[in-house]
């Protein structure tokens, strides 16, 4: 037996939906940026693997360059996302999302 | 590489930088606002001096053609009217006009580049460009709602975008490439060796795409951001996303499942999930508007209901489909634009977006009372206005696809609708007025709403002006 | 394939045990006192310094949190770079010119921040 494209396959669609699951479970906004991170981490090792297995031989290195791609954005992403909770927790002491409810209807 | 074919954005971004950087070292903030209005001259100038273009450039990455030039020209005009609205408004946050005005033209810019582009990881790059601009701008005021609108919009915007590109990762996986007319030709020779439905994974792609752009334009199940986002948000803001954030969204979704996915065995599936999510959008949009007290939450949920409305062009594949599509985007863009500029104006005097305080406004100001009613009858779709030529048009697109059950449930759609857009003018025109102090408004916000209005009428009396550059621009579509 | 995995294995079975016997040498060898310990001093964490006062789960000032917006972008960005680098004699003087303006679109971010005071610790 030999590690095939579909162990890579399992292990990132494991990892996306630990994050998904943590993205829409969990309370406090910081985890919640950390689980998208994990699903976007799970989309690169998807990118990357079908890159390599599919593409061996060619110098494309189209899904190589995309994680790179996402990595950054991610990164743009978290900053921003960090900056909001922090206006959000000067507002109000608390990073709970659960209280975060002024609006409803 | 050609730089000419990308200089509306270099422009574009080009002002943005322009405006971060003067606003660091000038104190008259208002010249900030004059710069952006009249700096957008250039990219528009750009824009129609590239009009018949039609070439491909940057190994593919960038597509110039007469679709992608309609949609840059839209998402222009809407960013120069929404500029034009704020100047009153900046005054809430007059320290930071500089970086308002700059997010949004980079935002301005990646909503351009989405229609613009023939490949996923462009498609990606100007996405989250457009909407990391957007989690800043929604967040910008200094009060708890707008933080929280702009915390649940990032949060839900990061997840459906991870959606997005576990999507895009199958697509690539499965034809091994990410420029969408190299796609075409791999589900094309799928097609044809019979083995399209061997694997699965370009099905579970193609549906993560629709759930990806899905939240991009509102629809149903993606919308539940909508509303709190929308109260939230500035309102110059909320106009903004509700009118150019969809209107790339619906580009994207053109240009890549047209081009990509185009092929007649699949695109009968897509059509029928975007007219289900179509109806299912209108209905939910259309019933929960009804109970809304805010007027910014009630057209948020009104835009739910349009993103159905523009899903049963989606679902009625052909040119008739998209050619309606194109005009109902400019329709709706102008009498949603219409409303929130009023909105605007009377929420800088009065302080409130809750419809009961809009009582008696007819007799307080008789010109803004009258555009925000015009254009909610815009939005209903009766005519004069623009609306019903926008409906006419894509109801007619979904009859000739023999999609008449649809056609009903947006009709039906279209009268539940009246009651919740009539009764704002009721409120403002039968009851008595609070008090009889006018609504004061700046020369460039009246600009701005003379123009949303006017061209909702002109529009709705000559609709040919624009549907003849929708049918050019949807021209090149196979 | 899968064979190459046996040295992480074999790694683990290590890390695991070198450890376990080093502890349980030490529970061995060592020599137990029989007096009495009054101040705790001898259970303590270290057994000499400064008693630590309070919790040390303390909340850092938000200012660091600007540091750390800045540092991941700008972190992140050398991710470009790299490439750049490696590919930097075929790309010619129009690759250098397109990776002066990507970082001159930084330092306007960088003069930006400077500018508004995230740099100044107030």
């Amino acid at each position: 037996m030999s590690l095939g494209i579909e162990h890579y396959l399992i292990l990132s669609a494991i990892l996306f939906s630990i994050g998904l699951y943590g993205a829409l479970a969990k309370r406090n906004a910081v985890v919640i940026l950390m689980c998208i991170e994990i699903m976007l981490n799970a989309v690169n090792i998807a990118m990357v693997a079908f890159s390599r297995y599919l593409m061996p031989d060619t110098v494309v290195l189209t899904g190589q360059v995309f994680a790179i791609f996402i990595m950054t954005v991610a990164a743009a992403e978290a900053a921003v996302g960090l900056a909001i909770i922090i206006t959000i927790y000067r507002n109000r002491r608390s990073v709970d999302v659960e209280q975060a409810d002024l609006m409803r209807g | 590489m050609n730089f000419w074919l990308l200089s509306p954005e270099l422009s574009l971004v080009g002002i943005a930088l322009t405006v971060i950087l003067l606003d660091l070292f000038i104190q008259q903030k208002k010249v900030l606002a004059a710069i952006s209005v009249f700096g957008l001259i250039i990219p528009i100038a750009f824009t129609i001096a590239l009009w018949g273009e039609n070439q491909a450039s940057f190994s593919g990455m960038l597509v110039v053609d007469n679709f992608s030039l309609f949609f840059k020209f839209l998402i222009l005009g809407i960013t120069s009217l929404v500029i034009l609205s704020s100047m009153d408004y900046a005054r809430k946050f007059a320290r930071f006009q500089g970086e308002y005005y700059a997010l949004i033209l980079l935002s301005a810019g990646g909503l351009m580049l989405m229609g613009s582009t023939g490949e996923l990881i462009s498609i990606y790059i100007a996405l989250e460009l457009a909407s990391i601009s957007l989690y800043a701008l929604v967040s910008f005021l200094k009060d708890p709602k707008s933080s929280e609108a702009g915390l649940k919009y990032m949060i839900l915007g990061a997840i459906s975008s991870a959606v997005l590109l576990l999507g895009m990762a199958f697509v690539f996986g499965i034809t091994g490439t990410t420029h969408l007319d190299q796609i075409a030709d791999k589900v094309g020779a799928l097609v044809s060796g019979g083995q399209l439905w061997d694997s699965p994974a370009l099905l579970f792609g193609i549906v993560l795409l629709i759930a990806g752009f899905g939240f991009k334009i509102a629809s149903v199940p993606f919308q539940m951001w909508v509303p709190d986002v929308y109260e939230g948000a500035p309102t110059p803001i909320t106009a903004f996303l509700s009118v150019a954030s969809k209107a790339a969204g619906i580009a994207v979704i053109l240009r890549v499942f047209y081009t990509a996915f185009g092929i007649a065995e699949i695109s009968a599936d897509w059509a029928m999930i975007f007219a289900v999510l179509g109806a299912i959008s209108m209905t939910i949009g259309n019933v929960v508007a009804i109970a809304q007290s805010n007027i910014k939450r009630m057209l948020g949920y009104s835009s739910i209901a349009h993103a159905g409305f523009l899903m049963v062009g989606l679902a009625a594949i052909g040119t008739l489909g998209q050619s309606g599509v194109l005009f109902f985007l400019a329709g709706y863009a102008l009498a949603n634009l219409g409303a929130f500029i009023a909105i605007i104006a009377i929420s800088n005097k009065i302080g409130s977006d809750e419809i009961a305080d809009y009582s008696g406004m007819a007799r307080r100001s008789p010109v803004i009372s009258f555009a925000l009613a015009f254009s909610l009858i815009s939005l209903i779709g009766i005519p004069p206005a623009v609306g019903f030529m926008a409906k006419f048009f894509i109801f007619n697109a979904a009859i000739q696809q023999d999609l008449l059950w649809l056609v009903l449930i947006a009709a039906l759609n279209s009268v539940i609708s009246a009651y919740y857009y009539l009764r704002v003018v009721k409120v403002m025109y039968v009851n008595e007025p609070t008090s009889e102090e006018p609504i004061p408004s700046s020369i460039p916000l009246r600009i701005s709403l003379a123009i949303a209005s006017i061209g909702v009428l002109v529009l709705g009396v000559y609709p040919w002006l624009v549907l003849r550059l929708a049918e050019n621009a949807v021209a090149m579509f196979p | 394939m899968l064979a190459d995995y046996g040295y992480i294995a074999l790694l683990l079975i290590a890390a695991i045990t070198v450890p376990a016997l080093i502890l349980l040498l030490a529970k061995v060898v060592a020599y137990k006192s029989k007096r009495p310990d009054p101040d705790n001093v001898k259970s303590s964490t270290y057994e000499c310094g400064m008693q630590t006062i309070g919790s040390s789960w303390v909340q850092f000032n938000f200012r660091y949190y600007f540091y750390a917006l800045l540092f991941v972008i700008f972190d992140i960005e050398t991710v470009f770079l790299y490439p750049w680098a490696v590919y930097f004699r075929q790309l010619k003087f129009f690759g250098f010119i397109e990776m002066l303006i990507f970082i001159l679109i930084l330092v306007v971010g960088l003069v930006y921040a400077w500018r508004k005071g995230v740099m100044e610790w107030k």
